[in-house]
């Protein structure tokens, strides 16, 4: 493969050449062409050198922090009387500098302003809020607004107990108040319902600074018009700031960043990263050191049919050779956590016969979907060629490549002739004898190119799987070949390379729910009745049953369940203690 | 094409007949123990409650009703009380006391900028400048009615409702624990404690 280049040497030195496996492309016509320093060729990076896309924390965050820590401290301090006799002086201080301002106008004005701190705005904002983001389907941005919500209010309770602090002292108290002072509740409301609605509805960049504004400007009236009616303390406001919009802000851009988790209203899945800006950079700077690949253009591909991943098309540099087109999937934690829910799903719903242990980390799932496909070429089966992975982030986003099967078309466009029909069932044949299976068989990952089938997207693909899995890859095939010619014909093909035996195995196996929903729509739009149709041509065989139960299955079905039933209570709880009703 | 015998490919393991998978998760699910969870209150309500010499927490209610002269005060909870309700805002406190015995009726204690007696029956004061009223609505089922300890700028009502029988040992308990402090006395612990003063 490609030689190492010196490192630190820029300008290409290395000489690179490509996988034998790979024959040449044509350029395809749109250019997604992107900024990019010379390519330097493969190093290391070595210790201490940032990533190809670091996650650095912001200065501004580190400042954040900084507040946050210092709050904490003084908030500790100020269970010390003298400390509090000495901060409450100092309010005072400048409570009544304020209040030498006053006049009837004034006060009338302020008054109606601090009507927007009121419970019922923060509730309903909060609520409002809740009720988008549900529609949105944004999860992670709900639950963590929820969290923070949670705990704010708890410790802003908690603070506002245990220190027992009186109003201001020595001035005409003004407006209405409730409880005690510090920290000043409905700052710290108002603050929540505004810094959430920034950082889960508003989307980055103008939109969220023009709104960043208008919602400084609003709390900052109404802690002006607090500090007036002489109700809070300086400090009992400062403190409501920190906790109700500093501190949520930290942790928004750390749970929720705006590089993985986007606040977007476009359509697609949330599944699909933006690679435009840095990330493109990254990928193309990690192409170029880690494999030795020198891309030009990072463009996504495919996305309507891809939700595990984005799928993307790379093309190389033309320098010194043919431009070629590379396939790449990059895989972040997103996805790490789909993988997840949908292997939970599997286990409730299928029980033993899929247990199989989630990924621990987005690193060895791009790792199994890299062996697979190693695994699949050696085996002699049509896969794309690998070319390897990078990491664009450590531990949280990597890219696997592998050939671009230019020129293909999707199984199903057309009618196949003998030739492909028998190479596609060889498919499952080569599977079977190499004890794989690999469980997605469905029109889109089977494609057509000059007469030959291919076999694409193996992530889902398992080594040594369960007898019942492999079946049920055989009854896919045959129901995707069925969807473009006759049950009758691909059954007198499958029975040169299978017997009627394992025909019937297959079919006695095939549920709704073994069928990919891609293959499964296809199948409902098609008049036929094509499983009933090979079940009467195959011999008759009693159904395979495909939901077992086991202790993996009954405690991941009873930890569902309880944790249904829990969400309930908790969110009839949440409602009260987070003071949104 | 030629056909390709099944018996030249590797021989692949057919699905095996189940037998026993249903015994053994029926056992799993017995074996199961249901956990159980609760959600529990935050204890912070009687950490709220004014009590006597605590002049900060008074401080708060004294400014609710900046007219009062009196402010009602928790002295030391006998056993089997608990402080269930403290409300303190602009115009009102509001506190709730519950004894075990007491079958889940609080006592609410009030402090208001002023209040109608009405034709409670005169007591004997209990404390200096205060008129401690007390009007009965029922006295043979139940032992229930309002005590009023009206004072200049402000007045505090104990709403009660006890059964008959512990309710004599439960007057006493509640007359012995909300205790009542003067506003003076408050400013000077203020103006010693924090240096300020508490009205303007």
């Amino acid at each position: 493969m490609t030689q190492h280049a010196a490192p630190g040497r820029p300008g290409g030195a290395a000489d690179r050449r490509e996988s034998p496996a790979l024959a040449g492309v044509a350029a395809p016509t749109a250019d997604r062409s992107i900024a990019r320093v010379a390519p330097v060729g493969r190093r290391r990076r070595p210790s201490g050198e940032a990533p190809p896309l670091p996650r650095p924390v912001r200065h501004s965050t580190r400042v954040f922090l900084a507040v946050i820590a210092a709050t904490a401290a003084l908030e500790a301090a100020l269970f010390a009387r003298p400390i509090l006799r000495v901060v409450t002086i100092g309010d005072d201080a400048v409570l009544r500098a304020l209040v030498a301002l006053r006049n009837e106008p004034t006060t009338q004005v302020l008054l109606a302003v601090t009507g927007l701190g009121s419970v019922w705005v923060a509730r309903a904002l909060a609520w409002a809020t809740i009720a988008v983001l549900l529609a949105v389907r944004r999860f992670r941005h709900l639950l963590t607004y929820l969290v923070i919500w949670l705990a704010v209010s708890f410790v802003a309770a908690w603070l506002s107990v245990a220190l027992g602090r009186m109003r201001p002292t020595g001035i005409v108290i003004l407006g209405d108040w409730e409880g005690w002072a510090h920290p000043s509740r409905p700052v710290t409301n108002l603050a929540l319902a505004l810094v959430g609605i920034l950082y889960t509805l508003v989307p980055h960049g103008r939109w969220r600074n023009l709104a960043k504004w208008v919602a400084v400007a609003v709390l900052g009236l109404v802690c002006a018009a607090r500090l007036y009616l002489g109700v809070d303390h300086p400090s009992d406001i400062a403190v409501a700031v920190v906790l109700g919009w500093l501190l949520p802000i930290v942790v928004y851009r750390l749970v929720t960043p705006e590089e993985v988790f986007p606040v977007t209203y476009r359509r697609g899945t949330t599944a699909h990263l933006d690679v435009t800006g840095p990330r493109g950079q990254a990928i193309v700077q990690a192409l170029d050191h880690q494999l030795g690949l020198d891309i030009v253009a990072v463009e996504p591909f495919g996305l309507a049919g891809s939700a595990g991943s984005t799928p993307l098309r790379l093309r190389t540099s033309s320098r010194g050779g043919t431009s070629r087109l590379l396939f790449g999937k990059l895989y972040a934690v997103t996805h790490l956590r789909s993988d997840r829910w949908y292997k939970l799903a599997r286990t409730v719903l299928y029980g033993r016969l899929e247990d199989e242990k989630p990924f621990s980390t987005v690193r060895r799932l791009v790792m199994y979907e890299d062996h697979m496909l190693r695994l699949l070429r050696d085996t002699g089966l049509p896969t794309p060629a690998p070319y390897g992975l990078v990491e664009i982030t450590p531990e949280r986003e990597y890219l696997i490549v592998m050939e671009f099967c230019d020129g293909a078309r999707e199984i199903g466009g057309a009618p196949l002739d003998d030739h492909e029909l028998d190479d596609a069932l060889r498919i499952v044949r080569r599977l079977w004898d190499a004890g794989v299976a690999h469980r997605d068989i469905k029109p889109s990952n089977l494609l057509v190119r000059d007469g030959s089938v291919l076999l694409i997207d193996v992530a889902f693909a398992s080594v040594r799987a369960t007898p019942w899995r492999q079946a049920v890859d055989l009854a896919n095939m045959m129901l995707t070949l069925a969807l473009c010619s006759e049950p009758e014909r691909v059954y007198r093909h499958a029975l040169r390379l299978f017997t009627a035996e394992d025909i019937a195995e297959a079919f006695a196996a095939s549920r709704s729910i073994t069928i990919p929903s891609q293959l499964r729509t296809r199948l409902r739009a098609d008049r036929r009745d094509l499983v009933a149709e090979f079940r009467r041509l195959a011999p008759p065989r009693p159904p395979v049953p495909i939901q077992l139960w086991g202790l993996r299955r009954v405690a991941a079905t009873a930890a569902v369940l309880g944790i249904l039933a829990l969400a309930i209570v908790v969110a009839t709880a949440y409602v009260q203690v987070a003071g949104l009703v | 094409m030629n056909p390709i015998a099944a018996t030249q490919h590797r021989r692949r393991r057919p699905t095996p007949p189940r037998r026993g998978e249903r015994l053994r998760a029926g056992l799993a699910l017995a074996a199961l123990v249901a956990t159980g969870l609760a959600l529990s209150a935050c204890g912070t309500v009687e950490a709220a409650a004014p009590s006597c010499p605590d002049a900060m927490r008074l401080a708060l209610v004294a400014q609710s009703v900046p007219t009062a002269s009196y402010l009602p005060c928790l002295h030391r909870l006998p056993d089997g009380w608990q402080v269930t309700q403290v409300d303190i805002a602009s115009g009102h406190t509001i506190l709730a006391l519950l004894s075990d015995r007491a079958e889940g009726r609080a006592v609410v204690v009030t402090l208001l900028p002023s209040c109608d007696a009405g034709s409670a029956t005169a007591e004997a004061p209990r404390a200096d400048g205060i008129r401690t009223s007390v009007y009965l609505n029922s006295i043979s089922d139940r032992y229930a009615g309002t005590m009023y300890d009206v004072f200049p700028g402000g007045c505090i009502t104990y709403r009660f409702d006890f059964a008959r029988g512990p309710h004599i040992a439960l007057m006493e308990e509640l007359n012995d624990t909300a205790g009542l402090l003067a506003r003076r006395e408050l400013r000077l612990d203020l103006r010693r404690q924090f240096g300020v003063e508490l009205d303007p």
